[in-house]
């Protein structure tokens, strides 16, 4: 226990990464980590029904064992470039609350990893000026083995509107 | 008893609601089916409300009750007076229930100022007393009713003796009743004789004390008639239930009932005595209402929703064996396709027609809107309800409460104009209000309609300009000034009141009828009247739809507001002049590119076909590439990323898997019209 991390950020390491079950993804070669819990299922790309004039963050809808469920690219909230799926591209499909609603979503990683337990790693603060990412949806990282995974904080990067992200 | 309670309560709001229609049905007509029925209302209130643990409500409803026997008796007549009062009363009842059997608080309520105020008016007005006790004080004036009352046989008057043989079923105790109050009733009515039929006791190692296994036997003295009798078991469904009128001149021997009693074998129906046997006690469970034609169950709406989200499954399923049927391409494959496509459509018609209610639920609430309104506003206003019995699907009917009060409030404050207004207008002094309803199609129209100063075509006009949603030098037809009514921030109220007018009105309702997938009509004469229609789809689950193709996708538009299908002119395709109308046999009919109102690149196919749709009144074509078929399409609504888009009203999955998004039309072509509008100004 090294870390110099403050009171606040000790509680919120608890809740982020002590003992939790994390789910690793790429995207743009970097890995990502949320929660596994509210994950339902990990798919190839199925067809993706394009919405019109839904903007870039939230392009379409896929059909889920009969459930219509809204596709969001991550990767405009993270201010990554657009790119078409790949070979290894996967749709992660999860149940996300919002406003008090559970909402099921999915969106696309470039490739998915690993689930490893967080267990025993700690959780680093993001120094604001390390990306440009969006700081409010970024919850820290933790380091596993040589790599840095980024953990993101689900209830800005899945949020809606596109202010409470930034904000 | 936990399940019963809440039984109660649910029944309980609806004897309330049922009961406001009833006292507010007494100003037209008083007739004793009116006042036995809110007497019998009462009556089953304070009874249950006793057994259930409100007793405060049920100490409240038998002040209440004593007036309407009263009027039941024609000691007292039915007046605007005792109207107010009871609509009042039944409020206060409904306050009673709010405190969810609270004894304390529903104590305090019941001897607050504002009840005791009320029980006073109620005394005043049946000439009881304020110390008169509160079960036995209207009984003995009871003998003194006329024979005017009704259904009471002709009687002399001197005293009458029943017999009564009561015996709860089994099950009865478990479900809450409680035969030893409802004796104690009787004995309010008059003496009794009272001895109970243990014969039915099973030995002590087989008894369930829960179980119910005594028969009451009474015998009753009274000046009340044989309905004051029968009132006190009106709730006591679960038993069976003898009265037998006793000649009134036998020795008045308590004693001589009880050996009667005792020897409970030959009384009345020796059949039912010893027969503990369960398949009769199961068949009287109904008692009376065994043979009720239309006998209804009553289900949790969650169950129904559940039962909907599998229909709407199958359907799915249902279309996906049809895309596979297709591609195999076997005959017998096919007869079975088929004969599941038609199970599937009885079983889609019967699952809604389950959830169908009619919109007389909705519209008789407004009896009450109307009246309370009118009075405010110092008019007179009659409400004529026609089409109460259409039915619609409930989660519409749940959605269309607010829009109504909405446009009801509206007629009232600024349609129907002050009595004088409309004398001098040559109108009868009391304005009227017409709420209706009919099915027409896949559709359910429902227009209020007032008789009023209609609308101010060069107000709105005026408004409009100075609120930016109207070019100055712009000349619309009345029509179109008409519906700018329901544009955000639109109101033409000069003085703002506090029923209605803070510009929120109108365009509300637009909004929440377009979330229905309904929409908005308006018409209007100046001095003549109003007449506002909703077009509602009948369900909001399941609606025909017709699928249509862009490019690589397929889109499906409601069928409910397609007229027809024309195949799209070539020389149209290619026209750069910017005129967008076709010219249909003697019509000309205004389009727009689907693909372009949705900010779609345009596919550049030229062989293309028009929808024409019916949205506010106005045929709009919608060009597409190609137009696929029709089917059955189930709605999944949108999540909170694509709700607000306009022109998207929902999602379903196809048969072959691919989700489609259904078109809103309404918002559509309202999207349609403000590009366009932007274009227009860009011009300028």
């Amino acid at each position: 226990m090294t870390h110099a991390a403050t009171d606040r950020d000790a509680g919120h390491e608890a809740q982020a990464a002590g003992g939790a079950i994390l789910l690793v993804f790429r995207l743009e070669g970097e890995a990502f980590g949320i929660s596994v819990e509210p994950v339902h299922e990990i798919l190839d790309p199925p067809e993706i029904t394009p919405v019109p004039n839904a903007g870039a963050f939230a392009p379409g809808l896929v059909n889920v064992r009969g459930v219509v469920v809204p596709v969001l690219d991550i990767r405009h909230r993270l201010r990554m470039p657009a790119a078409a799926p790949g070979p290894t591209a996967r749709i992660i499909v999860l149940e996300h609350q919002i406003d008090g609603a559970p909402c099921r979503l999915a969106f696309v990683a470039d490739a998915v990893e690993d689930v490893i337990e967080a267990g025993g790693a700690t959780l680093d603060r993001m120094p604001e000026i390390g990306a440009r990412w969006p700081p409010a949806c970024i919850a820290g990282a933790i380091r596993h083995g040589a790599d840095l995974v980024v953990l993101l904080e689900p209830s800005a990067l899945f949020a809606p509107d596109a202010a409470e992200a930034a904000a | 008893m936990e399940q019963a309670t809440a039984a109660f309560v649910q029944e309980a709001h609806e004897i309330l609601s049922e009961l406001e229609d009833l006292v507010l049905g007494l100003e037209d007509d008083p007739g004793p089916a009116a006042i036995d029925a809110i007497f019998r209302s009462l009556h089953t209130l304070k009874g249950s409300g006793a057994m259930f643990g409100y007793s405060s409500l049920a100490r409240f409803a038998h002040h209440f009750e004593n007036a309407y026997e009263k009027v039941r008796a024609g000691e007292l007549t039915v007046g605007r007076d005792l109207v107010n009062l009871s609509l009042e009363a039944r409020d206060l009842l409904g306050g009673f229930l709010a405190l969810e059997g609270d004894v304390e608080a529903s104590e305090a309520l019941l001897h607050s100022e504002q009840t005791q105020r009320i029980v006073a008016r109620i005394q005043a007005v049946t000439g009881e007393g304020g110390a008169a006790g509160e079960r036995t004080a209207a009984r003995p004036d009871a003998a003194g009713r006329p024979d005017a009352a009704g259904a009471m046989p002709a009687r002399g008057g001197g005293p009458r003796r029943y017999r009564i043989r009561f015996r709860p079923l089994r099950d009865a105790l478990r479900n809450g009743m409680r035969p030893d109050l409802l004796m104690r009733e009787l004995e309010d009515l008059g003496t009794v004789a009272l001895a109970v039929d243990a014969g039915a006791l099973p030995p002590l190692d087989a008894l369930d004390p829960a179980d119910a296994h005594l028969t009451w036997l009474a015998e009753l003295e009274t000046e009340a008639g044989r309905e004051a009798v029968e009132d006190v078991f009106i709730f006591a469904d679960d038993a069976e239930l003898e009265i037998e009128e006793i000649a009134a001149d036998t020795a008045a021997p308590f004693d001589q009932a009880l050996p009667d009693a005792g020897a409970a074998a030959p009384a009345p129906r020796p059949a039912g005595e010893a027969g503990a046997t369960a398949p009769r006690p199961a068949e009287g469970g109904r008692g009376t209402g065994a043979a009720r034609p239309g006998e209804s169950l009553r289900i949790a709406a969650s169950r129904l929703d559940e039962m909907m989200d599998s229909l709407g499954e199958l359907v799915i399923a249902q279309a996906r064996l049809g895309a596979v049927a297709e591609r195999i391409s076997d005959p017998i494959l096919e007869t079975v396709v088929e004969e599941i496509g038609a199970l599937v459509l009885g079983l889609r018609d019967a699952t809604l027609s389950i959830r169908m209610l009619p919109v007389e639920t909705v519209f008789g609430k407004f009896r009450r809107v109307v009246r309370d309104l009118s009075a405010e506003l110092g008019k007179e206003v009659r409400l004529v309800i026609e089409g109460g019995e259409t039915e619609i699907d409930k989660n519409v009917i749940d959605r269309i409460g607010d829009p109504l009060v909405h446009m009801i409030r509206n007629s009232l404050d600024h349609g129907i104009e002050a009595a004088d207004d409309r004398t001098a207008a040559g109108k009868p002094a009391a304005g009227t209000l017409r709420l209706s309803a009919r099915q027409e199609g896949g559709e359910i129209l429902v227009t209020i309609e007032d008789d009023g100063r209609g609308l101010d075509a060069a107000a709105i006009r005026a408004k409009a300009v100075e609120r930016g949603l109207l070019p100055e030098e712009a000349e619309p037809d009345e029509r179109t000034l008409h519906h700018l009514i329901f544009e955000p921030g639109f109101s033409t109220a000069r003085e703002l009141s506090a029923v209605s007018g803070r510009g929120v009105g109108m365009d509300a309702v637009r909004s929440a009828i377009d979330q229905l997938g309904g929409a908005v009509e308006v018409a209007s004469r100046a001095g003549k009247g109003t007449r506002v229609t909703l077009r509602l789809p009948v369900t909001l689950a399941i609606v025909d739809g017709l699928r249509v193709r862009l490019g690589g996708q397929v889109y499906v538009i409601p069928l409910s507001a397609v007229e027809e299908c024309v195949e799209m002119d070539r020389a149209e395709t290619g026209r750069r002049s910017g005129r967008t109308v076709l010219r249909i046999r003697d019509e000309l009919v205004p389009y727009v590119e689907l693909d372009g109102v949705l900010g779609l690149a345009a596919s550049g196919e030229v062989s293309r076909r028009v929808v024409i749709v019916r949205a506010s009144g106005a045929r709009v074509g919608l060009v597409v590439d190609d137009i696929l078929g029709q089917s059955q399409t189930v709605i999944k609504s949108l999540s909170p990323y694509h709700r607000a888009i306009p022109g998207l009203g929902g999602a379903t999955i196809l048969g072959d898997g691919r989700v489609a998004l259904i078109i809103d039309v309404a918002t559509l072509i309202r999207q349609a019209e403000s590009v366009r509008a932007l274009l227009e100004r860009e011009a300028a």
